[in-house]
């Protein structure tokens, strides 16, 4: 008898918690926005399984010793996961159409200001009782406006290690809901006639430019940034890598197997961090509202640059293409050439939004250089 | 720290924050102007000087070359049909 209670008291049914078991209601909902709608599926499958794992009672998965903590010690602690995502990242960007058309990097610059607006914005819900965001907690949060999941997990692991769960899945909830969040945004802002407007087509960049831009870029943020070379860095590192022709190799490892495998133990250390006392506060609903809101300034303000730049640029530039100024590669560029086509069916911006796309990656990776010399 | 001093803080970091990512983008921006210039600069010497020593080392004008080549064509296809 003795030995059945103890069988007994070693099952989960035994020792469930009413939190743990909303948290892998969590976990299945990230499953089901995964598998059935296509939701981010790469990482938002193994967070969520990573969620159910991690609140599973006895077994510790996430206690020290088990897998998920050495994972997550090893790979995000040390931010070395979200850095061998950029560097995949960078053999797998094409610069040609920001490096044909310079001038759209000012629209991945006015794109940021959704991160340093939110910085502000999660201040000021301080004043909601309930929350407690330091300085360096609202940084972490605002950077989900960059829509950029390995920056924004790059930074949230070094300046609020605590909210990362959070942060990195309304990162990447909001990265697959860019087709439903921009749209309006960019339809309010703009008349038809703006959005009609086609754009020149852009000029053929030689090898030897794509070569030398990644190392211009490393040069300038070893110069004048620092703090923001860990990210660039790895990003120059895998553009060379693919730009260069003469490491094929290492450039199809770094855009597949590594990423793809990196992906995965980011995705379960991810939802390691969506432990029950960690995740059900209201803090956490604090960083899914800030996160829209981000998004949508971040929106917002690519459009009225590009609005800006038409009005003074000799060439007509759409202000769509603002829109694809946060990263969200490619997502934001394909809703931006889908919005141009339902005005003009032979309008194609896709590889003008392109331009603004890829600054924007750079854009959020300087962000979080500036927040981590300035905050962390 | 009250909320007030945070508040001026962020308010604060927005602005540095946004003119350090416009001044570092723009930086980057005259970079590529830059280079994109020196480099149509290196290119078109390359290619002009590999073409013009070869025509003019056989002496024949590129005028005679088309009429040449396209009386060729035209001798060919009589042929084919």
């Amino acid at each position: 008898m003795e030995a059945l209670l103890n069988l007994w008291q070693a099952t989960g049914i035994a020792n469930f918690t009413f939190p743990a078991l909303i948290m892998i209601a969590v976990g299945c909902l990230l499953l089901y926005l995964a598998i059935a709608r296509n939701f981010e599926p790469l990482l938002l499958l193994p967070i969520g399984f990573g969620a159910i794992l991690t609140n599973i009672p006895v077994a510790g998965l996430s206690d020290p010793g088990g897998l998920l903590y050495y994972v997550y010690h090893i790979g995000i602690d040390t931010g070395v996961f979200p850095l061998l995502i950029f560097m995949g990242v960078g053999a797998l960007t094409d610069f040609s159409a920001l490096i044909a058309n310079p001038r759209m990097m000012l629209l991945g610059a006015a794109a940021q200001f959704g991160i340093f607006a939110t910085l502000f914005g999660a201040i000021l819900l301080n004043y909601v009782p309930g929350f407690e965001f330091s300085l360096q907690d609202a940084s972490a949060i605002a950077i989900i406006g960059g829509a950029d999941g390995p920056t924004a997990i790059f930074l949230a692991s070094k300046l609020a290690p605590d909210l990362l769960g959070a942060i990195a899945v309304a990162a990447y909830s909001y990265m697959a809901l860019v087709p439903i969040i921009q749209p309006p945004i960019m339809r309010a802002l703009t008349t038809p006639e703006e959005r009609k407007i086609q754009m020149p087509q852009l000029r053929t960049v030689s090898k030897k430019e794509k070569i030398i831009f990644p190392l211009m870029v490393l040069g300038l943020t070893m110069l004048f940034l620092p703090a923001a070379t860990p990210l660039v860095g790895m990003f120059c590192l895998g553009n060379l890598m693919r730009e260069s022709g003469v490491v094929d190799r290492l450039s199809n490892s770094a855009q597949n197997e590594i990423i793809n495998i990196t992906t995965i133990f980011l995705g379960l250390a991810v939802g390691s961090k969506l432990a029950a006392d960690k995740f059900l506060t209201v803090e956490t609903l604090g960083i899914l509202a800030l996160g829209a809101l981000a998004f949508s300034i971040g929106t917002a303000s690519g459009v009225f640059m590009a609005k800006g730049l038409n009005k003074f640029s000799k060439s007509p530039i759409n202000p769509l293409v603002g829109a694809a100024g946060v990263s969200a590669v490619p997502m934001a560029a394909r809703v931006v050439n889908k919005v141009g086509l339902e005005n003009n069916p032979h309008n194609f911006l896709l590889m003008h939004a392109m331009g603004p796309n890829v600054a924007g990656v750079l854009g959020s990776a300087v962000a979080a250089g500036i927040l981590l010399a300035l905050v962390g | 720290m009250d909320i007030g001093q945070l508040l001026a803080t962020a308010a604060n970091l927005m602005v540095t924050g946004m003119v350090g990512v416009f001044v570092f983008l723009s930086l980057l921006i005259s970079a590529i102007i830059f280079m994109s210039k020196i480099m149509s600069r290196f290119e078109e010497p390359v290619v002009e000087a590999a073409r013009t020593p070869s025509i003019k080392a056989q002496g024949v004008p590129s005028a005679h070359v088309a009429a040449i080549s396209a009386a060729i064509a035209q001798y060919k296809n009589k042929q084919k049909s």
